[in-house]
């Protein structure tokens, strides 16, 4: 049995809706089945105590827009590659920026930032006084030095 | 008797990210057999600054600055977007001049655009002509914003709760000029485009991009409407004062990129007809709300959740803010519409030749200060 709780809605007057990170994939083909066609965005949010994972769902047939919710203590929450091709870079994207592992997603690496990098910008408890770049060595394989300056 | 065996039947190669067609530093890695693509594979995070990250440690009004230089060509819209998101959030709704005000710099700011692209896409297939005509048509627009912000590029021109200065009589008397004289002018470019042979035996049946591919790449804006799908934000959910002019949405049912060029052909004329409308509606009355003005600005405190979306010139440009209910925001995610329309270049990129794929991939009007944010 899939649990789909309704909360109510943001600022924009968009229905919010909150699933179990266990029951986001059948949630989620629920909602492709009722005409949700367009995955729009997926944001990671870094909660201090956990990350919360929001999925922006459109529907072209029936011009409705609506938000759905899923939260994760240990880093990792199911790909819904599966479903919307277009979860693909911006699931690398939230890997990329928040360290998020999307269990099943092809091809997991960082899509803007070089692969060495070392930390996840978006985390809250990233360091911005460390100034990092990102060198390559003999073998072609990136990694990160830090300069001792300042930084920000 | 031996023989010599190819080893390797395709060979990978890199392209970009300093190519003078990849317009600015797209790095595609092709595998190619002979002169045709077998795969291509965008790699992208060359002009990245985090402007996501970089919003979380600012204002709510500071964070404007860097929507300006995420699409630098079309940084009216992008301000439009974020505040958007941002007057919901914060709980403060601009005065109807403003609101009228933001639509036709909007507007105008998409025909800046378009004609940019115009001009780098004729570039991109060999047309040098074109190029001068529509720089020159654009200069005009830039003179209209440098009039009413200041800057060329970089406008910084509208603000919470309203716009930084108010229309004079100089510049509407220099819109009013400007779109009198355009849509002769812009003719006589499209005929440069569309009369000769070699474009359009370079864009036509090429690039197809079928309905339901695009749907599930989340293709938004004149790609998508260049595969038949009646789409436009600024008629799904209407923003600022759209649902208060008439204008049409151009559609191309071919699904190439020849499609692509005319949807945006057509949306500068009905730009213009947007234009033309919304400055004889201007009404009088002040054109900030005095909840935001300067003093004010930086005690702004938002709580909840927003999500703004807005139809920029190379689609749907939405903005995700979250607060905490401090002056700065929690969390700021940009739906960039060129990211997404540069992943479905995978797709179109299969058992293509290379010079198709430069057509192709200029087609899709890349910014990379949009994509890499």
């Amino acid at each position: 049995m899939v649990e789909i709780v309704e909360e109510p809605a943001g600022k924009d007057k968009r229905k919010i809706f909150r699933v179990k990170k266990e029951d986001l994939i059948p949630a989620m083909k629920s909602f492709y089945d009722q005409g949700y066609d367009h995955l729009s965005l997926i944001t990671g949010i870094d909660r201090r105590d956990k990350i919360e994972v929001v999925y922006h769902l459109h529907s072209f047939q029936k011009n409705e827009y609506i938000v759905v919710k899923t939260e994760t203590l240990n880093d990792t929450v199911p790909s819904v590659t599966s479903i919307w091709k277009s979860a693909d870079w911006d699931e690398r994207e939230q890997y990329d920026m928040l360290g998020i592992t999307f269990e099943g997603h092809p091809d997991l690496r960082r899509i803007l930032l070089p692969e060495g990098w070392s930390g996840y910008p978006l985390r809250k408890n990233y360091d911005l006084s460390k100034v990092q770049f990102v060198n390559m060595d003999e073998d072609g394989n990136d990694y990160a030095s830090f300069d001792p300056g300042d930084g920000w | 008797m031996e023989t010599t065996k190819p080893v390797n039947k395709y060979v990978e190669l890199n392209m970009g990210p300093q190519h003078p067609s990849t317009h600015g530093v797209l790095r595609l890695k092709l595998l190619l057999d002979g002169e045709t693509v077998k795969r291509v594979e965008p790699v992208i995070g060359y002009l990245h600054r985090n402007a996501e990250k970089i919003c979380e440690l600012d204002y709510y009004c500071d964070s404007l600055l860097y929507f300006d230089r995420m699409d630098y060509v079309n940084s009216l819209s992008m301000e439009a977007g974020f505040l958007e998101a941002a007057e919901k959030l914060l709980g403060i709704e601009p005065p109807e001049r403003a609101k009228w005000i933001r639509t036709i710099m909007a507007e105008l700011s998409r025909i800046a655009s378009h004609l940019v692209w115009a001009g780098a896409y004729g570039l991109d297939l060999g047309m040098l002509t074109p190029f001068f005509y529509v720089f020159d048509l654009r200069e005009q627009l830039l003179n209209i914003f440098t009039e009413a912000s200041g800057s060329r590029l970089l406008t910084n021109y509208m603000s919470i709760g309203g716009v930084y200065q108010d229309f004079n009589d100089k510049i509407i008397y220099m819109i009013k000029d400007f779109i009198n004289s355009f849509p002769k002018k812009l003719e006589e470019v499209f005929n440069l485009f569309v009369k000769n042979d070699i474009f359009i035996s370079r864009t036509k049946g090429i690039g197809i991009l079928e309905k339901d591919v695009a749907i599930s790449y989340g293709v938004t804006g004149p790609m998508l409407r260049g595969s038949g799908v009646d789409y436009d934000v600024r008629k799904a959910e209407p923003y600022l004062m759209y649902d208060k002019v008439n204008f049409d949405i151009p559609v191309s049912y071919a699904k190439d990129c020849l499609g692509r060029f005319l949807v945006r052909y057509e949306e500068m004329r009905q730009s213009v007809k947007i234009v033309k409308q919304a400055i004889n509606k201007i009404p009088d009355g002040p054109y900030f709300n005095p909840k935001a003005k300067k003093s004010l600005m930086i005690r702004l405190r938002g709580e909840g959740e927003a999500y703004g979306r807005t139809e920029s010139s190379k689609g749907e440009f939405g903005v995700y803010l979250v607060g905490d209910g401090t002056v700065k925001p929690y969390r700021v995610r940009v739906r960039s519409p060129t990211f997404k329309n540069l992943s479905v270049l995978r797709e179109l990129g299969k058992d293509v030749m290379i010079a198709d794929l430069v057509a192709i991939s200029g087609s899709i009007d890349l910014v990379f200060g949009e994509v890499d944010r």
